[in-house]
């Protein structure tokens, strides 16, 4: 399948490998991507988490995103860098996994997660079993191909209402294709909960750049992330971003992603944005 | 047997336990009652409650392995006598009566399908199921 183990795998190498417990990989960001939004660092993060997971559980079972008590951002990750992640599992068995992760880029922390929790669901529901343990093989070897990455579309946010530096709704359309659903996942497409996330940053700091104009705002720190729901191709989702406290140039904002006829959010969390002038 | 869990057990832990809950499912602390349901009440989904078991283990320092509440709740009754085809027994329902006493009993009623149970679960659970794990680990 086009795309497959290329277009949303974010580990080319697994150097270190304890199933359950801990694991160490990279992944080479290639020189000639245009956008690799912040939040892949986390993707790249939990999927190492999840290699790990799967390995131990024999891939009967494998981890969604789920919860994500907090994550810090420390740094921006560019084209070309090398991104190298490390993950601690505390527990997993055929129901839950949670582990804490790293990443590094020049040997600098540019991302913590802490304390993720990520409900196992059935493995081949989403993927062949087979063909995911025979990547894991390549992956502990010599590694998969470098620059296999081709890059993950800006998904666009329409515009539904705001209140200058204080609010803002959008609606995102997601496309009912995309390269990256052939590998999230091959037999049930979802939208990546951590490009869910990036749209709902960038719609945050919109309304943190009105807040504090003249600055440049950027996320520091987003906690409470809880995914409910999967997003299908094609669905459409109504993101809103609202400001809650202002404390000079730190900001927090509740982010929230509803589905049509859903009486919870698809997905939520806190955002805390710094603005450097 | 166990030794039976008193009202001032739970007291002791039940204003940590609402924060828990409150913080975990978003939700206001004084929306959590001691016997709402968190699904049917408090609109928890299993996402929250995997979420939930996961503070609480943090914190009371505590480990609550999952499907817990169940478990306990049928002790040492063979689980085909407990359900049958995915609907609990009388015999379930008697027993789920009795360790679930904090849920009104006209809650746990036949037919009840063992999907169904965390339904009935509420924040005085979570403080029972989190007093039985602090004393399975003193007991270790």
């Amino acid at each position: 399948m086009p795309g497959r183990y290329a277009a949303f795998t974010f580990v080319d190498r697994i150097t270190s490998f304890e199933p359950g417990i801990a694991a160490r990989g990279s992944f080479h960001i290639p020189s000639d991507v245009g956008h690799f939004p912040a939040s892949l660092l986390a993707e790249a993060t939990g999927q190492l988490a999840a290699w790990s997971a799967m390995a131990k559980q024999d891939f009967r079972v494998r981890p969604v995103a789920g919860v994500a008590h907090e994550t810090v951002y420390l740094g921006v990750p560019r084209p070309g860098d090398l991104l190298e992640t490390e993950i601690r599992i505390d527990s997993c068995d055929d129901e839950v996994v949670s582990y804490q992760g790293i990443a590094r880029i020049g040997g600098t922390t540019v991302l913590e997660l802490h304390d993720v929790v990520g409900p196992m669901l059935p493995a081949g529901d989403f993927d062949d079993p087979e063909a995911m343990r025979g990547f894991l093989d390549v992956l502990l070897g010599g590694g998969a191909t470098a620059d296999r990455f081709r890059g993950v579309p800006v998904l666009p946010l329409a515009p539904i209402d705001r209140e200058t530096g204080r609010c803002a709704r959008a609606r995102l359309d997601v496309p009912a294709a995309a390269p990256f659903f052939a590998d999230h996942f091959p037999r049930r497409p979802v939208l990546p909960g951590t490009l869910l996330m990036d749209c709902l940053t960038r719609l945050a700091a919109g309304v943190v750049a009105e807040a504090r104009p003249g600055g440049t705002a950027f996320v520091r720190r987003v906690s409470d992330v809880k995914l409910r729901a999967f997003t299908e191709p094609g669905a459409t989702l109504e993101l809103r971003a609202t400001l809650e406290s202002t404390e000079n140039d730190t900001m927090i904002a509740t982010l929230e992603a509803r589905a049509e006829g859903q009486r919870r959010p698809v997905g939520g969390a806190h955002a805390t944005f710094e603005v450097a002038r | 047997m166990a030794a039976e869990i008193t009202k001032t057990d739970v007291d002791a832990i039940y204003g940590t336990v609402a924060k828990t809950i409150a913080d975990a499912l978003g939700c206001e602390l004084d929306e959590v009652k001691r016997d709402a349901s968190l699904i049917d009440d408090l609109g928890a989904e299993s996402i929250d409650f995997l979420d939930l078991v996961f503070r609480l283990e943090r914190a009371f320092k505590v480990k609550i392995p999952r499907g817990k509440i169940v478990e306990d709740a049928r002790g040492d009754l063979p689980e085909a006598e407990f359900e049958q085809k995915g609907v609990v027994t009388e015999a379930g329902i008697a027993r789920l009566r009795t360790f679930l006493a904090e849920v009104p009993a006209d809650r746990i009623a036949a037919p009840l399908k063992t999907a169904d149970i965390p339904r009935l679960f509420t924040a005085e659970t979570f403080a029972k199921l989190v007093i039985r794990a602090q004393r399975e680990q003193g007991a270790a």
